[in-house]
């Protein structure tokens, strides 16, 4: 049944692509996948779940009969092992075999007729497959991509927090470890993409959107010049060792210290979970609280292996007290004490939450600090802090006592020039603007963007897919423009230049392609410096 | 060699304290009774008599200091110091000394001659004029202003003049047996040329040239004595039992302007006998455009300031005295009180609210030769040639001879010698610990401007290469970048370069003192009255002009070049520390609104790139931060060696800058041959050769681009085939590869 449905055309592999005449490959991976649906290994028959999320070892359960220790996570968690094994028996089969002909880069997406499995190879063998259902919902329509964005962030951050998962894996061989960790966490981070009862992933709605970068705040000199001033006082506030920092004004970054990379993942955190946008829609009647009880309480009632083995006693990665596991992404588990600190009970009581520095290679005591919209993350190095909270109510005194005037100062020189919301709107234009350099992006306000008609959404987003594509060709840096008439007569162009990337749709239907690229021409010379004024 | 200095000082100070031990005991016996309320300066009276004594001691031990150093003193350890040469004013048969404050003359008098120096320039080797007058007693002399008259005051009822020029005498009496005279002095207002002040009052009087006299105004006041300064243009007189009140008034360009009476503070005493001012208690300070009077209350050991404003005189505090005998000097307008008897001057800057010296309290020292005043071989020279010099042992510090002449004159009576206060602004600076406001008091010191600069500088430099905590160093910063925006608005910072330096002081019509308010912190005052304060003639301009620079205020230029770019090299592992202070300066510059040289943006590259801090670098750019130059974006392009990031803000710096030239070459550079022909093409750029694509590509060794770039090259430039270049690279191209077809 499932077999007969397949056809040869929904088969897409990217990067073997390159090498292989897609038609015969086409042909070959019919038969492979046919066989292993005869295996019964691809049965796609979940309880009505859209989505499944797993992370297995390839270096694990290479012999019979112990398939299932490569398994370190699995979502939903209360399927069949069967099901789990077959999901991951199809992945790993996948692989292997497009290791073939691409052992660098193995596969990154195969599209089935009703499902999409998006591949990730977060580390060396460890791989991150999410499996999406193609339903006759509209909406279901995304940018793999954008999946595959999804994949990288929950790994990003996890590693940030607890190490990477070869790390847990080496440290505890039996896999209890890891798996004890990584069920709440991505369970935690599911529930933020969850919308009511579904789990809402990127679609083609979220198509001016780019995950996985910054978004900045715009200063004027002088007011970058405080900001730095402030950064400069943070940077000394544990004597000697030099602290990092990242400031946010609203959900903007405003100031960093650390590499772009490092900056992505405490960005994110830090919207999702510190910023005062975060700490105030905790209280908001959309709360997280309800639907975090509920979900735990389907956890508790699953009786998946990943969670017989998270309620064995373990040590857990960060090492504070043995056998809790800590989960950073908790919700409304931060609040904004008296002296202007945010508190957590996260990592235990009166403990300091700490996270591991990608750039540097090093573990840091993690401050965060918000005074109105402003929040500030101190990054501590771990040598500074000798006697634990001593050092830490010393290094938050340093903070309050020099540079609560400059905090003072910077909040109202930004928020006078904050322009709200829509400050980014420039009107009559829906943009993404990528910079793949500094993994920084701005974009039109989704408000503005929800007022686009679906074609011209659509339009944008079969773009971004094109552009996708074409950048994976080559590692190279190349510069292209694509234009694309959706049906509703709007326009979806793409510019990408050195790095840089420009995605507009314009919805003048009267518009010529030569009125359109004119409007792309004038927005690349006064918003974006002419980066990207081509012609 | 040290072991026994130190053995000869031990035995030298016990040599001391055996002779001192009256002193000693009393010093040791005041600090034993306070000890549980000891605080500093609680026993400063004992502690100076024990001092003085001690120096008295030393100085008849070593009967000649000059062996090692021409210092007269304890030690070379002073904030203010007389040097030698002075001006020599002996005159044979000489009667007396006058001092002509308006004119800034010395006039010694014979039985028939006035001698006169100049001393504005203070120059030893002037000769004086000499005048002869009818023979007679001398009470005071004092020229006019356009120097053409001496009025010579002969008795307490009549005063001459004798004309320099015409010879022509004049004798004005006052009313014999009625009232007496009790002095004189010319005046600059609109109004009259001399006042006259007697025991009645004060008479105004307009001189013609042909010297005559015409009463213009009379102003009543029962007068004891009266105080007059030119550079405030202001007289005091006193009447009362006490003295205590005050009539003053101010003959200013302005008009003549009369100010509140006020009454002096004196304490009361337990018995009944009521203490009396003298004029010699109270003296008028000019600071910083403000006018001052400091009093002596001799009962409570405190002296009393009171500032004059145009219709209030407002008291200001008081300083503490710790000596009987007490006189004033005003260098660079700071306060120097001298505490006669324990031989050591105290100095005040009035300017801060705060009363408290600026430093302790150290004796005036005496030197030998400019800038030598340590080394032996000045000592050795003096002492060879000891008649062109007051040798060291006839100098007596706070002689009773000594007067102290306004504003910062001393005349030796015995020697007849005058000298000139001068501070020493290193020894200051060395001995005070908070460097902000020592900073702060440097960039107000106008007199040694060159030398308050120099040390600032070198403060500012201390301050980073001892790495001191960014806050520290930042308010040390903006202390110089504020000044010099001040003095910039105020028009007194001149260019080095300018060479010869025409500042203006700004002109005294209310003007300056409203700046030197605007700069004054917290100086309530000011705020609460609405008037404005009084007009002062800017005695001192001449002054200041003959000096090279009139202010010590420090371009951002400058403290660029002289700290930043200076402690770079010896800074290479404290970048971090360093981008972090030189942040803090461009903040402080761009508060200010000042420019400062691009160098510095092309050094916080540097720096920063050499800490690897590539994401910043890119903050910095983006904000604008680092304003955007060629200079720049080619040390961006430089620093990018590392990062490709890095190398991208500078290429799109070249772009923004429109600088084609530099941006095709960068481009070719990386091998974007066609982008960078494209670019060269739309902006119709003619400077590039087309051998320099041609030759990038040919040195990148790809034939295919060199192939692709003839092609180009061919359809774009017409005529293009027929030129050597075509020929060399075509040739260059089938001899590589036949394979690539062009």
């Amino acid at each position: 049944m499932p077999a007969a449905t397949l056809k040869t055309a929904d088969f897409v592999l990217h990067k073997v692509a390159q090498s292989f005449g897609l038609c015969l490959l086409g042909f070959i991976l019919k038969g492979f996948y046919e066989i292993l649906e005869a295996m019964g290994m691809a049965s796609m028959n979940s309880s009505g779940e859209s989505l499944k999320l797993c992370v297995f070892d390839l270096r694990r359960g290479q012999n019979e009969g112990q398939e299932l220790d490569k398994i370190l996570f699995f979502y939903p968690p209360d399927v069949t092992f069967s099901t789990q094994l077959s999901v991951i028996g199809l992945s790993e089969g996948l692989i292997t075999f497009t290791r073939l002909f691409s052992p660098e880069a193995a596969c990154e997406v195969i599209e089935a007729e009703r499902h999409s499995h998006v591949f990730h190879e977060a580390e060396p063998d460890i791989w991150m497959v999410m499996v999406v259902e193609k339903n006759k919902e509209i909406e279901a329509i995304w940018r793999v991509d954008a999946l595959q964005k999804v994949l990288k962030e929950v790994h990003s951050l996890f590693v940030m927090f607890h190490g990477s998962i070869r790390s847990l894996l080496d440290k505890e061989p039996s896999g209890g470890l890891i798996r004890s960790h990584f069920y709440p966490f991505i369970t935690d981070y599911l529930n933020d993409l969850s919308v009511g009862k579904k789990l809402q992933l990127p679609s083609f709605r979220e198509t001016l959107k780019e995950r996985g970068t910054v978004q900045m705040l715009t200063l004027a000199r002088d007011a970058a010049l405080e900001v730095q001033s402030l950064v400069g006082v943070l940077d000394s506030c544990a004597g000697t060792l030099r602290c990092h920092s990242v400031i946010l004004f609203h959900d903007l970054l405003v100031s960093t210290t650390l590499s772009p990379d490092d900056t992505v993942d405490l960005f994110t955190f830090s919207v999702m979970r510190l910023t005062s946008n975060a700490l105030s829609s905790g209280t908001s009647s959309w709360s997280y609280l309800r639907k975090g009880t509920s979900l735990s309480q389907t956890s508790s009632k699953s009786t998946s292996p990943q969670l017989l083995v998270s309620s064995d006693s373990l040590p857990s990665g960060n090492g504070h007290d043995a056998g809790r596991v800590i989960r950073p992404l908790q919700h409304n588990k931060w609040i904004k004490g008296k002296d202007g600190f945010l508190v957590t009970d996260i990592w235990g009581k009166d403990a300091t939450p700490t996270i591991w520095l990608h750039q540097r290679q090093e573990r840091v005591h993690l401050l965060a600090y918000q005074h109105k919209c402003l929040t500030l993350v101190l990054l501590v190095p771990t040598e500074a802090i000798v006697n634990g909270e001593l050092d830490i109510s010393f290094v938050k005194h340093q903070v309050i006592e020099n540079a609560t005037a400059k905090i003072l100062k910077v909040e109202e020189k930004l928020s006078k020039g904050w322009g709200g919301e829509n400050a980014y709107h420039v009107s009559g234009y829906r943009y993404l603007l990528v910079d793949n350099d500094m993994e920084v992006s701005r974009a039109s306000p989704s408000g503005k963007v929800a007022t686009l008609a679906k074609e011209t959404l659509l339009a944008v987003n079969k773009l971004r897919e094109t552009v996708d594509t074409e950048k994976s060709r080559t590692k190279e840096e190349k510069d292209m423009e694509i234009c694309i008439r959706a049906k509703n007569n709007a326009w979806a162009i793409a510019r990408v230049t050195r790095g840089k990337e420009l995605y507009m749709a314009l919805e003048k239907a009267s518009d010529t392609l030569l009125d359109a690229t004119d409007s792309v021409q004038s927005f690349s010379n006064r918003y974006c410096n002419g980066t990207f004024s081509m012609d | 060699m040290k072991e026994k200095n130190s053995a000869t000082t031990a035995s030298t100070l016990g040599r001391i304290l055996a002779t001192c031990s009256k002193q000693a005991k009393d010093y040791g016996s005041c600090v034993a009774s306070k000890v549980h309320e000891i605080e500093k300066d609680l026993c400063l009276k004992q502690f100076l008599a024990l001092k003085s004594c001690m120096q008295h001691t030393v100085k008849i031990m070593s009967p000649r200091p000059s062996s090692s150093q021409t210092s007269v003193g304890s030690g070379a350890l002073s904030h203010a110091y007389i040097q030698h040469p002075s001006l020599r004013c002996n005159v044979p048969e000489s009667r007396g000394l006058f001092y002509d404050d308006a004119n800034r003359l010395l006039i010694c008098v014979t039985s028939s001659q006035v001698f006169s120096w100049e001393t504005a320039t203070f120059n030893p080797d002037v000769s004086p004029s000499v005048d002869s007058i009818p023979e007679g007693p001398i009470l005071s002399v004092r020229f006019s202003l356009d120097k053409k008259v001496i009025a010579v005051q002969r008795s307490d009822c009549e005063i001459q003049f004798f004309h320099r020029e015409t010879k022509q005498t004049l004798t004005h009496k006052c009313r014999a047996g009625s009232e007496s005279l009790l002095g004189f002095f010319w005046s600059d207002s609109p109004l009259c040329d001399l006042a006259v002040v007697k025991t009645s009052g004060m008479d105004l009087f307009a001189c013609d040239s042909a010297m005559n006299l015409r009463l213009v105004e009379t102003k009543k006041v029962n007068v004891n004595w009266y105080i007059y300064t030119h550079e405030s243009r202001l007289v005091l007189l006193a009447s009362g039992l006490q003295c205590k009140t005050i009539t003053g008034f101010q003959l200013s360009t302005a008009g003549v302007v009369r100010l509140p009476k006020f009454e002096m503070t004196l304490a009361s005493t337990e018995s009944n006998s009521k203490p009396i001012i003298s004029a010699g208690d109270v003296h008028l300070v000019t600071v910083y455009g403000r006018i001052y009077c400091v009093q002596v209350d001799m009962e409570a050991m405190l002296l009393h300031t009171y500032r004059f404003y145009r219709d209030a005189v407002v008291q200001q505090g008081s300083l503490p005295i710790y000596s009987s005998k007490l006189s004033v000097s005003v260098v660079d307008n700071l306060l120097l009180v001298h505490q006669i008897d324990a031989k050591v001057v105290i100095i005040y800057d009035l300017f801060v609210d705060s009363r408290a010296p600026v430093s302790a309290p150290l004796p005036l020292l005496w030197r030998g030769y400019q800038g030598s005043d340590t080394s032996p071989q000045a000592a050795s020279k003096e002492n060879e040639s000891p008649e062109s010099s007051t040798s060291s042992e006839n100098i007596v510090m706070y002689e009773d001879a000594w007067t102290f002449l306004v504003p910062d004159l001393i005349l030796d009576q015995t020697n007849k010698v005058l000298w000139r206060v001068h501070l020493d602004l290193e020894a200051i600076s060395a001995s005070s610990s908070d460097r902000t406001s020592l900073l702060e008091f440097l960039q107000r010191r106008k007199l040694e401007a060159n030398k308050a600069k120099q040390l600032c500088l070198g403060i500012a430099r201390a301050l980073i290469l001892e790495r001191r905590p960014a806050t520290q160093v930042t308010q040390a910063i903006d202390v110089l970048v504020t000044a010099y925006s001040y003095s910039v608005k105020a028009g007194i910072y001149k260019e080095l370069k300018n060479g010869k330096t025409t500042a203006t002081i700004p002109t005294n019509d209310g003007a300056s003192p409203d700046n030197e308010r605007g700069r004054a912190s917290g100086s309530s005052i000011d705020e609460e009255e609405e008037e404005v304060e009084m007009n002062l003639p800017s005695g001192s301009a001449d002054e200041q002009q003959e000096s090279q620079l009139s202010s010590p205020a420090i371009s951002p230029d400058e403290l660029y070049k002289f700290v930043f770019a200076s402690v770079e090299e010896t800074m290479v592992d404290e970048s971090d520390y360093l981008v972090a202070i030189i942040t803090e300066f461009l903040r402080s510059i761009s508060a200010e609104k000042l420019k400062v040289d691009l160098n510095i943006y092309v050094m916080t590259i540097r720096l920063l790139a050499r800490s690897k801090r590539f994401a910043e670098l890119s903050l910095f750019t983006t904000n604008k931060i680092i304003e955007p130059s060629k200079e720049v974006a080619l040390q961006l392009l430089e620093s990018g060696g590392q990062d490709p990031r890095v190398r991208k803000l500078g290429l799109d710096m070249l772009r923004q800058l429109s600088l084609h030239h530099e941006y095709i070459s960068s481009l070719v550079q990386d091998g974007y041959y066609l982008e960078a022909l494209r670019y060269a093409q739309k902006r119709k750029v003619t400077s590039v050769r087309s051998s320099l694509f041609l030759e990038a590509a040919f040195a990148s060794n790809d034939m295919q681009h060199l192939a692709a770039i003839l092609r180009v090259l061919s359809e774009l430039i017409p005529g293009f085939k027929e030129t050597s270049e075509y020929y060399t690279f075509h040739g260059l191209l089938n001899e590589t590869s036949s394979s690539v077809a062009v």
